[in-house]
């Protein structure tokens, strides 16, 4: 049903037209018009209204999940609407491929650059259109003038015949997107775009951003950092449950009312999503069991220092990119600290490899599923391999294996319950059942689970969170850490909120609100 | 509902294997098995019509004669599947091959450093050292095994030309030469087939009922899983490659034993066959399946091909080459098949 529509020949004279005269300068360039869009029996986006003004920037927020990344792909020509429609420069459209909406002149920077690392700066900007000589061969001299004049008109101070790669993050983000603009793009959609750079590096972002603005670019700017949003944006529009909420001017914006806005205030979903409030317990006075102090990484985090006891649940929010991630790899032993400390049970330990990490009983639960599990051997193998050395004393006997896998199968309860199933078999939640239940062999004293429920169904959800309380109940130092902050505010006893690579706030016996964790996020 | 199982491969399977009835039990152990049946099947009908085409394959001695020129290729393959299960290659086992041998003959003639047989063990560690630089730096620095390896080639191939002055050796310990020759046998079995079975289910034994073993497998299925899991996975995979050159420098041993001297400028072509051996037995190459069973099937099947292909009549001997290759490549397919038709399987579950 999702074909093209008008034809080139027909549409590009209008729009040069429509552009000097007819319609008023403030139309949109963009507008989506109630557009609905469902997967299978989920609405992803329900009868949402966006319009982008012509040289404006325009903030897009919401928590995860509430359809930000789906009317990114509908604009971007990844799917298409299943109601409403998408009006570009006054005119009905219908974007089935991602060239068609790049053809119209959308353009897109995701989160992962999608820029060839080793080659020139100026290469990059001309990725697939090089100059070319009589001879057909690339036109080397004036491609890197051209770039040169093209970077500079942007106020981008990059040497173009540098390799991609010798520039930061933030650099490399600039060359992308002076690519995006010299293609053609008018519209550009920058998806959470300060998530990894530095702040002198946000703001030459948002320098670039306001530069192509005063060209008559039109921006829409995705983010989770609310404070980035409002530092850049002209008008921010707040999505909530795939609804939009509001299109609102910049102006007496606050972080407080977006949060307001973004997680609301109905009754029906106040206990849902715990913006009433949760009561932290005092802290246990437990000796600790995990002491981390002063623990940097150049470039992912610094200063960090915190401590779990055993039998809590410490919570650990932030936003992607907060650095959460890269701490908990530190402390598994997968990555060395640039500088810090770390006590287990009040000695000094310094894990230096996973192994170790894992023998002084420290187990490490990866966000990440492909990095959890082995989808084409079995359950049972997933489940034993972290614990072979205590569970093997000379030859590896499988029927000993499906034995203690069986029962951690049971215990955990993945479904089906039969250890010699490929684990690939298993549904999302069930592979987390599995990959939890790797750590149960031999019980851990510190265990740290990244986004245990991430991709995981309701059912499997409240398993593998009762599991985790009922671990706490045997002792074990639990960390949790996520980017939602409704699972730590419901598990957590202590939260500590991380924002770009340090510990913001910590909290405990005191009552927290998910507006109050999101502020400091 | 199902009118036939498929004896073919490709698109018909596919569709028959999300469906549900008697033969679909069968079907899906076929499939869940594909990675040994589908050499098996290959071992069979080659075995079946070599011994129908040609009056000499099925004789004691031909039989005898598959045996012994498998057997130093057998105990280079037991090494390399242990790297291609960890999702590594090693091209450099035809020259530490070559090395060893040439430097056991070297001792034993002792011209310059004279150890005599002690000169067997002595070459084996210098193999096994030559595995550890390779692991070391594959696993812990980070070399690419391929080009790794592949510098490892040129420097053993130079060394064994350096260490001879180019020229063959004639004289060998003479424990080699027993092991090595067709005439030593027990039971009729010679004895460098029994040593290479030994090397094999060694091999076996250490993969399946081993911790090191699972280590292996899982690190080659997914390194950063494994990695996650607490394995050591650098010290796994530099193990692999010592047991690789090991299993090399053994093989180099038979191989001067067999021809009674040991020449710097040959058995390059042991790469070839061993690596073909392998992964005709169905291990893969990117890592995490296949095994020691697979290795033996492809084994016995590149050892059959090759000399059935010998005794066909009405071939050009010049031709053979080719045949061999022509037929090798069908096997592959054969097995790149099977696997498309297990992965299918695998998914539709």
């Amino acid at each position: 049903m999702a074909g093209p529509t008008a034809t080139d020949s027909a549409d590009r004279p209008t729009h040069l037209l429509s552009t000097d005269s007819g319609r008023h300068v403030t139309d949109p360039i963009l507008e989506l018009r109630g557009v609905t869009k469902r997967f299978g029996g989920a609405t992803a986006l329900d009868n949402v209204d966006f319009e982008l003004l012509p040289g404006e920037i325009h903030g897009l927020v919401g928590e995860n999940g509430v359809g930000k990344s789906t009317l990114m792909k509908i604009l971007s020509g990844v799917h298409s609407p299943d109601e409403g429609e998408i009006v570009l420069r006054g005119e009905v459209v219908q974007f089935s491929t991602p060239a068609e909406s790049k053809a119209r002149g959308v353009g897109m920077i995701y989160q992962e650059l999608s820029c060839m690392p080793s080659l020139s700066v100026a290469e990059n900007v001309y990725l697939g259109s090089q100059p070319t000589t009589r001879s057909g061969l690339i036109d080397w001299k004036s491609m890197r003038r051209d770039a040169d004049a093209h970077l500079g008109a942007l106020g981008f101070d990059i040497d173009v015949t540098s390799p991609l790669r010798s520039l930061s993050l933030g650099g490399q983000q600039l060359v992308e997107i002076a690519r995006v603009v010299f293609s053609g793009a008018s519209i550009i959609v920058l998806d959470e775009p300060t998530s990894a750079l530095s702040p002198p590096e946000a703001k030459r972002l948002f320098a670039a951003m306001h530069e192509l603005k005063a060209r008559g670019a039109s921006l829409v700017f995705i983010s989770h950092f609310l404070e980035d949003v409002l530092a850049v944006s002209d008008r921010v529009t707040v999505l909530k449950n795939s609804r939009k909420v509001a299109t609102l001017p910049n102006e007496g914006l606050t972080k407080h009312h977006l949060i307001q806005m973004m997680i609301g205030r109905d009754a029906e979903t106040l206990a849902e999503s715990y913006e009433g409030g949760v009561t932290l317990l005092p802290a246990s006075t437990a000796s600790p069991m995990l002491e981390v102090e002063g623990l940097s990484l150049t470039g992912s985090f610094t200063d960090v220092s915190f401590d779990v006891r055993p039998g809590e649940i410490l919570g650990i929010f932030g936003n992607l990119g907060a650095g959460m991630t890269e701490v908990a790899r530190v402390l598994f032993g997968r990555d060395r600290p640039t500088s810090g400390t770390l006590r287990l049970g009040g000695k000094p330990v310094a894990p230096k490899t996973t192994r170790e990490a894992k023998r002084h009983g420290i187990a490490y639960l990866s966000e990440n599923r492909r990095a959890t599990i082995f989808p084409r051997h079995e359950i049972f193998k997933n489940i034993t391999l972290a614990h072979l050395d205590t569970i093997v004393s000379g030859i590896v006997r499988q029927p000993r294996e499906v034995t203690i896998a069986s029962e951690l199968v049971r215990r955990t309860g993945v479904r089906p319950p039969s250890p010699s199933l490929a684990a690939g078999n298993l549904s999302g939640g069930n592979q987390q059942k599995v990959a939890l239940a790797k750590w149960l062999t031999v019980q851990p004293k510190v265990l740290i689970l990244n986004e245990p429920t991430r991709g995981v169904d309701v059912g499997a959800k409240r398993e593998v969170l009762d599991l985790i309380k009922a671990l706490r109940a045997e002792g074990v130092a639990v960390i949790l850490i996520s980017t939602e902050p409704e699972t730590v505010l419901a598990e957590a006893d202590r939260i500590l909120v991380m924002a770009k690579g340090q510990i913001a706030r910590e909290f405990s016996g005191e009552r927290v609100s998910k507006d109050l964790l999101m502020s400091y996020a | 509902m199902v009118q036939e199982m498929p004896q073919g491969v490709g698109a018909p399977l596919v569709d028959h294997v999300t469906q549900r009835s008697g033969k679909q039990a069968a079907l899906n152990w076929a499939s869940r098995n594909a990675r040994l049946l589908a050499p098996l099947v290959t071992l069979i009908s080659m075995f079946i019509f070599f011994s129908l085409v040609t009056d000499v394959f099925l004789t004691t001695q031909n039989l005898q004669n598959i045996v012994t020129q498998i057997a130093p290729i057998a105990v280079a393959a037991t090494g390399v599947t242990f790297v291609l299960l960890c999702a590594e290659i090693d091209l450099s086992i035809a020259s530490v091959a070559t090395f060893t041998g040439v430097l056991a003959a070297w001792f034993w003639v002792g011209d310059t450093v004279s150890l005599g047989a002690w000169g067997i063990p002595v070459a084996i560690l210098i193999a096994a050292a030559i595995g550890m630089l390779n692991g070391y730096l594959v696993a812990f620095v980070g070399i690419p095994s391929f080009m790794m390896t592949l510098a490892m080639l040129t420097i053993g191939r130079g060394m064994s030309i350096f260490v001879s002055e180019g020229k063959p050796i004639f004289e060998v310990p003479p424990v080699l030469k027993q092991l090595g020759s067709v005439s030593s046998q027990i039971f009729g079995i010679p004895v460098i087939g029994l040593f290479a079975l030994v090397v094999l289910l060694l091999g076996e034994f250490v993969l399946s009922y081993t911790k090191f073993g699972r280590y292996v497998y899982m690190t080659g299925a997914n390194r950063e899983a494994a990695e996650m899991s607490g394995v050591n996975t650098r010290q796994v995979v530099m193990l692999s490659l010592v047991i690789s050159a090991v299993t090399a420098g053994l093989t180099g041993l038979l191989f001067i034993g067999r021809l009674s001297s040991a020449n710097p400028s040959a058995g390059d072509d042991i790469l070839i066959s061993t690596i073909a051996a392998v992964v005709l037995g169905g291990t893969s190459l990117f890592g995490g399946e296949g095994g020691m069973r697979n290795t033996i099937l492809g084994l016995l099947i590149f050892g059959i091909l090759s000399n059935g292909l010998n005794l066909l009549p009405n071939i050009p001997i010049t031709f053979k080459l080719a045949l061999q290759g022509i037929v090798l490549l069908a096997a592959l397919l054969l097995n790149v098949f099977a696997l498309r038709i297990e992965r299918v399987q695998t998914r539709s579950e």
